[in-house]
């Protein structure tokens, strides 16, 4: 629906709105001051943020996720109606579970482990901006100080949030090779849980707010949250994509990350060589005679490996079709030794070689 | 034997030779180690002079040359000069920015027995790569290339030059290098010399960021032993010990600038008081044993306290010869990135006061143009 009632001027600031033209006025301010319009969104859903950045929102939103329940439960100790807390609470359960395992803060760890974090390392939300904190306590508190009316209206930017929620999950999913369909469960299960909520709550705010005064408070406070969540985005963008300037306790790459394990494939050529193997020096590598130094010498990328006469033995019969057993054979021929106590000389240093990625199989 | 003065054998022969055959690029970055008053192709030196250098290099014992710039495919004749260097068994090291004409000319340089090539990478980010190289559309054209080298079987070396525009992708180069199929990764902190010492407090990060980085690097050593080989360089202004540049000053390296000027690294000419020779008119190895900006700073007996007495003394050399002139205005002095010159304090102070700062905008490398560099009078020391 396109807003048909903008916002109304100063002039106008005593009438009283019918619900429709309060409700258009409300979704107005969602239409300029939404999170999604944000150059940050727009940067993290077109794919144009690298994992890091990516990462330090997944981080920072946790502490937004995980306070939405306290914000909850003080907006539900303040309702005297007992039929209005059964709605409510149905919050608190989404968001925390049944059981350990369950519910959207779960869901919402799982994202960031998936994008690489250590879960303690989220839980302790050591690593968020001060802008974090500030903005997201700033609400519980809104919620906590303010009349129950206002609490409930600045819950209202779940009329909104559909539209990102899909914007982002199909732009993460296109755009970024680390993000799968289960690190996004979380926003499954809000695409039908926010318009649920904000229907309920557009229906209060708008039969509550009988009064000019009542209907300029509750737009004031979706106004307000608006600002908790730009401000969040604000700090992540200043912190993280320009200028950089993160502050000296916050999160930076390389903390609080999982070691990734076994997440590359191998190369072709490399990895342990064993006896059976046929080693060759790949292109780049060559084994010459220096004849100002009057010794061999193995050249390879941006460096040059002195060798003493054994690994002079070893490398010039290293041909790409000999195996490390045939050239122990040939070796304990020439030095009438036993080849096996060869082979397994010449395979640490083979090893040793392959792993400095100048000698492959 | 003269034991008094110097012999010629007590000089030893170079391993390297670092060629700059042009200082034409299309690229502007900021940091770039070539002088601030960059030579005009009119003044290069021309094909047949480049393969006597070579000639000569490869009987003086040189056994790597790296072929660089400038962009050093930005030369027609780079080709003849790679196959030269083929044909002499000189180790040829392709130092390139993979824009402009190089992709055109791998297959030919493949062909005449191009050993490696060093592709740079300004940043994982495409518009941050082009932003820091000052050149729109390099990023694709690089990946491009890069996938040409590994198609031909040729070793691949991502060099990264880390600065504040990009510490924070320093994950991202070590996971491209892997999708490449990098054989070696450079993470190689800014050294604040030529523009990028103009650029200095555009480019300098803070000290958590820096440490950051090297757990970043130190960890994915781990995770891809064997896979790819990561050399990592520390940025000075908060080393403990300087580096040996160039392993020592007239000790291992020799570069030789488009028009045939003989350094004893890329930034000796900093050093305005030294009398550098030309190809044209020396032979390389006399400008090797004998020229005075070669033993100028050889050896140790030019030393002053407390390098002098230093047990590390043979071990770095004093450090940097240029940065010890830019920061200590005194060439023969301690490199104030050693924790032991007393100027280092200030040094580190003065690094960690420009990272805390908004950085200015970069000053873009640029032939032939009045440079003015950002840094406040009293950030030179």
């Amino acid at each position: 629906m396109t807003a048909a009632f903008p916002t109304p001027a100063a002039d106008e600031t005593q009438r009283l709105l019918s619900p429709e033209e309060l409700e258009a006025a409300l979704r107005d301010i969602g239409a300029k001051r939404y999170h999604n319009l944000h150059p940050f969104h727009r940067l993290l859903h077109d794919g144009k943020l690298n994992k890091d950045q990516v990462r330090a929102w997944a981080l920072n939103r946790y502490y937004y996720q995980a306070m939405i329940p306290v914000k909850d439960a003080a907006v539900l100790a303040r309702m005297t109606d007992a039929s209005l807390r059964r709605v409510w609470r149905q919050r608190i359960v989404d968001h925390d579970g049944d059981h350990p395992g369950d519910g959207g803060i779960e869901r919402w760890l799982k994202l960031a482990e998936g994008v690489g974090f250590e879960r303690d390392y989220v839980l302790s939300t050591k690593g968020i901006l001060s802008a974090t904190r500030f903005s997201v306590d700033a609400y519980v508190h809104f919620v906590s100080e303010r009349s129950l009316l206002e609490a409930i209206a600045s819950s209202l930017t779940e009329m909104f949030s559909p539209t990102i929620i899909s914007e982002r999950v199909s732009g993460m999913l296109k755009n970024y090779d680390f993000i799968t369909k289960d690190t996004l469960a979380y926003f499954d299960k809000r695409l039908t849980q926010a318009p649920r909520d904000a229907d309920f709550a557009l229906d209060y705010v708008k039969q509550h707010a009988t009064t000019p005064a009542l209907q300029r408070q509750a737009m004031a406070a979706l106004t307000f949250k608006c600002n908790v969540l730009w401000t969040q985005l604000d700090a992540l963008y200043f912190a993280y994509v320009a200028p950089g300037m993160t502050p000296p306790d916050a999160w930076r790459p390389g903390e609080g990350l999982v070691a990734e394990i076994a997440a590359v494939p191998q190369a072709a050529g490399t990895g342990r060589v064993e006896a059976g193997d046929v080693p060759r020096l790949p292109r780049g590598v060559r084994l010459r005679f220096d004849e100002t130094r009057q010794k061999h010498v193995l050249l390879a990328p941006e460096r040059t490996f002195d060798l003493d006469d054994n690994a002079v033995a070893v490398l010039s019969l290293v041909d790409g079709s000999r195996t490390v057993t045939d050239i122990a054979i040939k070796l304990g021929e020439t030095y009438a030794a036993d080849p096996k106590l060869i082979e397994a000389d010449i395979l640490v240093m083979l090893n040793d070689l392959a792993t400095k990625r100048v000698l492959e199989r | 034997m003269n034991a008094i003065t110097p012999s010629r054998q007590a000089v030893p022969a170079p391993v390297g030779l670092l060629a700059e055959l042009t200082h034409r690029c299309p690229l502007r970055c900021p940091y770039c180690s070539n002088p601030l008053e960059l030579d005009r192709r009119s003044r290069e030196l021309d094909t047949q002079t480049w393969q006597r250098v070579l000639t000569e290099a490869a009987a003086l014992g040189v056994l790597h040359v790296h072929l660089s710039g400038g962009e050093p495919t930005a030369r027609n004749d780079i080709v003849e000069i790679t196959e030269t260097c083929a044909k002499l068994g000189l180790y040829s090291n392709l130092i390139t920015s993979g824009v402009g004409g190089a992709l055109d000319k791998l297959q030919a340089l493949y062909d005449v027995g191009l050993d490696h090539v060093q592709l740079s990478v300004q940043g994982v980010d495409a518009a941050n790569a082009e932003k820091i190289g000052g050149l729109k559309n390099a990023q694709p054209q690089k990946m491009l290339f890069a996938e040409k080298v590994t198609s031909l079987g040729l070793p691949l070396t991502l060099n990264s030059v880390i600065h504040r525009g990009n510490i924070h992708e320093v994950e991202g180069f070590i996971d491209l290098a892997v999708k490449l199929g990098a054989k070696r990764l450079e993470v190689a902190h800014t050294q604040y010399y030529g523009w990028a010492y103009v650029n200095r407090a555009s480019l300098m990060p803070n000290k958590a960021d820096v440490d950051a980085s090297i757990r970043i690097v130190e960890a994915a050593r781990e995770r891809l032993k064997g896979q790819l080989v990561i050399d990592l360089v520390v940025p000075d202004y908060y080393a403990k010990y300087p580096k040996a540049c160039a392993g020592g000053w007239g000790r291992k390296l020799m570069n030789v600038t488009p028009q045939g000027k003989v350094l004893p690294c890329h930034a000796a000419e900093t050093i305005s008081h030294l009398e550098f020779w030309y190809v044209t008119e020396h032979s390389l190895g006399d400008i090797w044993a004998n020229s005075p900006a070669f033993t100028a700073y050889r050896g140790t007996d030019w030393m002053q306290e407390p390098c002098r007495s230093c047990d590390r003394r043979e071990k770095d050399w004093g450090g940097c010869r240029c940065q010890a002139l830019a920061l200590a205005g005194d060439a023969a002095a301690t490199d104030p990135a050693c924790s032991l010159s007393p100027l280092h304090a200030k040094v580190r102070a003065l690094a960690a006061e420009e990272a805390a700062e908004n950085p200015p905008d970069y000053v873009y490398r640029t032939i032939g143009s009045n440079v003015r560099s950002p840094l406040k009078e009293e950030a030179k020391l």
